[in-house]
């Protein structure tokens, strides 16, 4: 490959570094504030959306022991009654 | 070996209002029928339901906590299918019992228990102005947001500038 294929290759997008490369963040840790369970259900509300559902770790900042303990009490809790399915109580 | 179980049962408030003491104690008997040893059964709370289950809008929860053999909870789970007055029930294995289960039950009104359609306690009144309680993303905005109102702003300079030349 010549000097000159890859300025021009450079200019049009794809250097080295490939044309949709996005910067990428640290993840921002965060620990639960109450104990992760189904019958804390005001604690389990601030975590799905309008819609009902579970938000991602991207949101939580949750581990990914505590994500899947908070799936889990959200799946329990709308199972039981407790929560709904779909939108939010 | 004998593992802690939680189970956590909807009621009828239908046969809660007949008589609760009656009713939990039909409920805990079919623990006892199959040799599980109930460490405790109370009254957890009576709710509104986030949806209707087998018609009822509100039901009262009994949380019992139970240590016995791993295969007794299917026994267990069969009984509660066909008992008239469950609407409901969630047996799952549990580390230890917390003490607030040893706690004395508190008591209520059977008579007064919520029926189906008109809370027994009124609920207060959404706020309309109040933000929503989603958690806040955990990382942060990103800094593209800002762009489009710095292209805005380059925008006018670059229409008078055209505006000149013509």
């Amino acid at each position: 490959m010549s000097d000159l294929d890859f300025d021009r290759d450079f200019e049009e997008g794809r250097g080295r570094r490939g044309r949709f490369q996005r910067f990428t963040r640290g993840k921002v840790k965060a620990e639960p504030t109450q104990p992760i369970d189904y019958k804390n259900i005001e604690f389990l509300s601030g975590y799905v959306s309008a819609q009902g559902k579970i938000v991602s770790r991207k949101r939580s900042g949750f581990s990914g022991q505590n994500q899947r303990k908070l799936a889990i009490a959200i799946k329990r809790a709308r199972f039981l009654g407790l929560m709904p399915f779909v939108g939010r109580s | 070996m004998n593992k802690t179980y939680e189970c956590m049962v909807l009621v009828s408030n239908q046969e809660v209002r007949k008589g609760w003491q009656a009713c939990k104690q039909s409920i805990v008997d079919l623990f006892g029928k199959h040799k599980a040893g109930v460490v405790s059964a109370r009254r957890w709370d009576e709710r509104r339901l986030a949806y209707p289950i087998k018609g009822q809008q509100r039901a009262t929860y009994l949380l019992v906590y139970f240590q016995c053999d791993h295969l007794v909870p299917a026994a267990i789970r069969r009984e509660l299918d066909f008992h008239d007055s469950v609407l409901r029930h969630m047996i799952f294995q549990c580390e230890e019992v917390p003490a607030e289960a040893h706690e004395p039950e508190v008591a209520f009104d059977e008579a007064r228990v919520g029926e189906d359609g008109t809370p027994s306690t009124p609920a207060p009144a959404p706020a309309a102005a109040e933000p929503a309680t989603e958690p806040e993303p955990a990382t942060e905005p990103e800094a593209s947001a800002e762009a489009p109102e710095a292209a805005e702003e380059t925008k006018p300079a670059e229409a008078t500038e055209e505006e000149q030349n013509q």
